[in-house]
């Protein structure tokens, strides 16, 4: 207890009285030396002797005191605080090295923690489901290879689900755009998911507020009830609490809203804002009556694998190819592990992000370590020194480790701001395409991460120079960097740390260089249509308001006659599913007079429905015979094909008056009565397909876009139009108004995106090996100042220094592209299916990139070298 | 090497304290150079040299303690409570600072003899053993 005491009252005056404890214990020591002194005296040494030799016995006063002082209480604390005086002190004395340290770092930790935040948030964090890794899709699956992922049949997912075992629940969805009345605002189209009451069972997910769908919900006529996702209720109906009861009208029926889902909640869409039940009804022949048009989720059976699962359903799809040859001759079903759905198509995106992550931390860390060797060869005659004058092992290594650890927080919070203001950017810029993008945030474990991995990399590249000089024979030490030697231990490393740093730069910068290639040969695409100043607009009419065709006939000509009307309007057209955003309507065909294909075997086509005036409106040419027109009614039995469905399948005739049959409704041949050109319809990346057009009589779709051709710009008629169609049907909602351009735009902005990501890791990836080029080069500059006095006095003229030191820059530089040259050879290959219209080993970008990191690393040596040549070579024959 | 109790049993402990490796042979163990600097302080209160001289007194030139380890030891007991220091003049009228043991210190010297006893008497039987 005394002894407790005694220690807090030591630290108190060991902390506080400072001066004073050192003052005493100089002159302690002091007056031992004097003490010892005077013994030796008295046993017959004269003064210096007795004095030399009392110096000798002590043994180094300063060590004695250093000693004394490593023993006091609270040292520990003293030590750092004055540890952490000196080390900031010496950062801010070479504000150069402080600067260019502090930026890497904080480029490293920043950049990466934000990409990989990104890439984790979609990659790799579960699913936001109750056990996700037991919940599969459930596809159908074109034997000839046709697709993968086919939507399902009504008619076989109800026999999957009477006959497979492997499943706790199988729920099918159906996706629609209905229009949402009630609640606050005006008449909206929202994207809404028709599902199986095992939907939300299968997922594992409960609703927030209310209940999910009853049993006997999943019935026709006791359907109309509604989920709402959060973000709706939130926004529709002011996150009221009591929602559960209360009426929403979906597409002009009244639906009870019987829940609210929790926030986040989705599944595949983010843009999906309602559940209601799907109710198929097993009175209906779905298999002769309709298409396929859903897709199929299951919870597996625990213990059940997805490969038993396969196996099974293939056995049940093989039964089904028998009972039902005209229907599913070639199909089977796909079993696809959920995880694998989400984020399979966009793995190879995230696959080369996450090496361009791993890339630029090397390169950082790399830099790091450079800059802190080349410094540490600069100290090591102040860490000689300080050993000299009583300085431990242990003390030199905590001061480094002090400095190397404050330069790590230091250049850490800065990363830190980077990474959140980059998450930001990123979610920001990111396309809506990326599943859960919204959900990111910057996760801790990732920032600790990368945070962890460049503070390892200071403490150890850190640490070196003071093992290092911390040896014991000070004297080589002392001696040996005095005499400005052009060698040194360091050297090699530093060198080789270079050469990787290049290549590695020069691997991103060449994946980087491709996807920049790859994004500008997209966007010289030819569309095939003109899409300046042309706006559009869906339009979804209700069922239940407009259930005779000949209403939505009427709705939309008029429509079209009343934009037409506007002034500046120059044509109007509609179609039933947009160019370029993804949706089409498929079917296979014969070509009357052609031999019939094998069941299963039939050429697809895809069916657009068109008004007549499309073709002007969107500027698409025709090419041979006649567009529809107004007189062309469901019984007139034409049709129009694209170029490519022309040189397909009618190579060397004349298609026009040709007659072919879509096996739509069953209902027999068309005429074909024109060719119109080709154009760019499901993405700018893909070949235009076979295509046929019928006019909007002969299929009545409900739903159509809007074509509007426009005098100027395109965006400033928006409010207009929608006045007009908001007089021809007040409660009649007009979605997705945009530019013909916007619509290309955001086709494309899953690889603009992906290029932007990778151009900024290839950027900050430049920068940081440039900084590191630089460092190294201006310290070995500085180093030789001494070598190249002696050269410049012995003749050379600032010409041949110039080559010299600019010659070993570069042929570093050199080697280091040569490496990264191959080093992308092999793996840009892995980026081949992200690319368009070039090859990965696209020789014009890999030698134009070369080239740019070659030009940048010259302007990285030549400033080194330059000021080498400036030295004057008498001062530099003296410089230390 | 130190000796402490624990739940009255006797502990061995190692601490390695050195910090220098040319100073490693001159380092008194630690728990040996604090009883032999309490034992020669317990008599009168001395200066640094004092202590040194008369450690070097009572164990017969055994030992002879370097300033290096003398006064690390001394600061550290001083912390501990085991001596007190003050300020005072040598007998050839230098000003020197004079320990001399506490109360604690007196019962640390009992506790640390009672031990290093038991330890010598254990190890010396050890020894004999054939």
């Amino acid at each position: 207890m005394k002894t407790l005491f005694s220690r807090a009252g030591s630290l108190l005056r060991n902390l506080t009285r400072k001066h004073q404890m050192e003052r005493e214990l100089t002159e302690e020591v002091g007056s031992y030396v004097e003490l010892l002194t005077e013994k030796k005296m008295k046993e017959g040494m004269n003064e210096r002797e007795a004095r030399r030799a009392a110096l000798v016995e002590v043994g180094g006063v300063e060590q004695v005191k250093e000693e004394v002082r490593a023993g006091r209480t609270g040292v520990a604390i003293e030590t750092f605080f004055q540890d952490l005086r000196y080390g900031m002190r010496s950062l801010l004395k070479k504000p150069g090295f402080t600067l260019t340290a502090v930026i890497v770092l904080a480029l490293g930790i920043g950049a990466n923690t934000a990409i990989f935040s990104v890439i984790n948030g979609v990659l790799l964090r579960s699913l936001s489901y109750a056990n996700p890794d037991r919940i599969v899709m459930l596809w159908e699956r074109s034997l000839a290879g046709r697709s993968e992922q086919n939507v399902v049949s009504p008619a076989n997912f109800l026999d999957w689900q009477k006959q497979s075992a492997s499943f706790e629940q199988m729920a099918a969805v159906a996706e629609q755009r209905v229009n949402l009345t009630g609640g606050t605002g005006e008449p909206e189209e929202i994207k809404a998911q028709f599902v199986s009451q095992t939907f939300f069972p299968a997922l594992g997910v409960q609703p927030l507020v209310g209940r999910s769908f009853l049993p006997e919900e999943d019935t026709v006529g006791n359907d109309l009830v509604i989920i709402l996702s959060h973000e709706l209720w939130r926004a529709r109906f002011g996150s009221d609490p009591e929602i559960v009861g209360k009426q929403a009208t979906i597409s002009g029926r009244q639906r009870t809203i019987v829940g609210v889902m929790p926030p986040g909640f989705h599944f595949l869409d983010n843009q999906v804002r309602a559940w209601m039940p799907l109710a198929l009804d097993p009175a209906i022949d779905y298999r002769e009556k309709t298409g396929r048009y859903l897709r199929g989720v299951a919870r597996l059976k625990p213990g059940v694998t997805v490969q038993q699962a396969q196996g099974e359903l293939t056995g049940i799809a093989r039964q089904l190819e028998q009972s039902f040859p005209n229907k599913n001759t070639g199909w089977g079903i796909n079993v696809v592990p959920m995880h694998e759905q989400v984020v399979g198509e966009i793995r190879p995106v995230l696959i080369v992000l996450l090496a361009a992550v791993a890339f630029v931390l090397l390169i950082a860390c790399a830099n790091v370590a450079n800059l802190l060797l080349s410094r540490a060869a600069a100290r090591q005659k102040e860490l000689a020194l300080r050993a000299a004058l009583g300085a431990s092992r242990g003390r030199l290594i905590r001061q480094m480790l002090t400095e190397s650890i404050l330069l790590a927080l230091v250049g850490g919070g800065f990363g830190v701001l980077l990474a959140y203001w980059g998450t930001q950017v990123l979610v920001a810029f990111g396309p809506d395409y990326i599943p859960r993008l919204d959900e990111i945030t910057i996760d801790p474990r990732v920032l600790g991460f990368t945070f962890g991995i460049s503070l390892l990399t200071g403490i150890f590249f850190g640490l070196i120079p003071a093992l290092q000089s911390s040896r014991p024979d000070l004297n080589d030490a002392l001696k040996e960097s005095s005499r400005g030697s052009t060698g040194g231990r360091g050297r090699t490393f530093r060198n080789v740390f270079v050469v990787a740093e290049v290549s590695l730069a020069l691997v991103l910068l060449i994946g980087a260089g491709l996807m920049i290639r790859s994004f500008m040969e997209l966007q010289a695409v030819e569309t095939g249509f003109n899409p300046e100043n042309v706006l559009t607009m869906r339009a979804q009419l209700p069922r239940k308001k407009y259930s005779e065709p000949h209403q939505v006939l009427d709705f939309f000509k008029q429509a079209q006659d009343r934009i037409a009307a506007l002034p500046g309007v120059q044509a109007v057209g509609a179609i039933s599913y947009l160019p370029l955003t993804g949706l089409a309507s498929r079917d296979s065909f014969r070509v009357v007079g052609q031999p019939a294909a094998a069941p299963g075997q039939e050429p697809g086509v895809e069916v657009r429905v068109i008004t007549p005036t499309y073709f002007q409106a969107m500027g698409i040419p025709l090419l041979k015979g006649r567009l529809l027109n107004e007189r062309d009614a469901k019984e007139s039995r034409v049709l129009l094909i694209n170029e490519t469905m022309a040189k397909r399948h009618f190579a060397g005739v004349d298609p026009v008056g040709k007659q072919m049959e879509v096996f739509w409704d069953g209902s027999g041949p068309d005429e074909i009565v024109g060719v119109v050109g080709d154009i760019r319809e499901g993405a700018l990346n893909k070949e235009p397909e076979p295509a046929i057009y019928w006019a909007h009589p002969r299929v009545p779709y409900a739903g159509m876009a809007l074509i509007v051709r426009t005098s100027g710009d395109a965006a400033r008629f928006g409010a207009a139009v929608q006045k007009e169609i908001r007089a021809l049907d007040p409660d009649q909602p007009v979605a997705d108004v945009r530019t013909m351009q916007q619509v290309i735009a955001k086709s494309i902005a899953r690889p603009r995106f992906n290029m932007l990501l990778l151009t900024i890791f290839a950027g900050v990836a430049l920068v940081l090996a440039s900084v590191g080029l630089y460092g190294v080069m201006n310290y070995s500059a500085t180093q030789r100042t001494h070598e190249v006095g002696i050269r410049m006095a012995l003749g050379a003229t600032r010409a041949d220094i110039m080559r010299l030191v600019v010659g070993n820059g570069m042929t570093l530089t050199l080697i280091g592209i040569a490496i990264g040259v191959l080093a992308s050879w092999a793996l840009t290959r892995v980026m081949a299916n992200l690319l368009f219209g070039i090859t990965a080993t696209d020789l014009p970008t890999f030698i134009g990139v070369s080239a740019v990191l070659a030009a940048v690393a010259f302007i990285a040596n030549y400033i080194p070298a330059r000021k080498a040549t400036r030295v004057n070579p008498v001062i530099a024959l003296r410089y230390e | 090497m130190t000796l402490y109790r624990r739940e009255g049993k006797l502990l061995l402990q190692i601490i390695y304290m050195s910090t220098r490796d040319d100073d490693l042979k001159a380092d008194l163990l630690q728990g040996t150079l604090d009883l032999l600097v309490l034992k020669a302080l317990s008599a009168q209160s001395l200066h640094g040299l004092g202590v040194s001289n008369r450690i070097s007194q009572i164990t017969n030139g055994t030992f002879d303690v370097k300033p290096g380890s003398l006064f690390p030891a001394l600061h550290r007991m001083e912390e501990a409570g085991w001596l007190t220091a003050e300020w005072g003049e040598s007998e050839n009228k230098r000003r020197a600072k004079f320990y001399s043991v506490t109360k604690a210190g007196r019962r640390q010297l009992e506790t640390e003899t009672e031990d290093w006893q038991r330890i010598s008497l254990a190890i010396g039987s050890a020894l004999r053993a054939s």
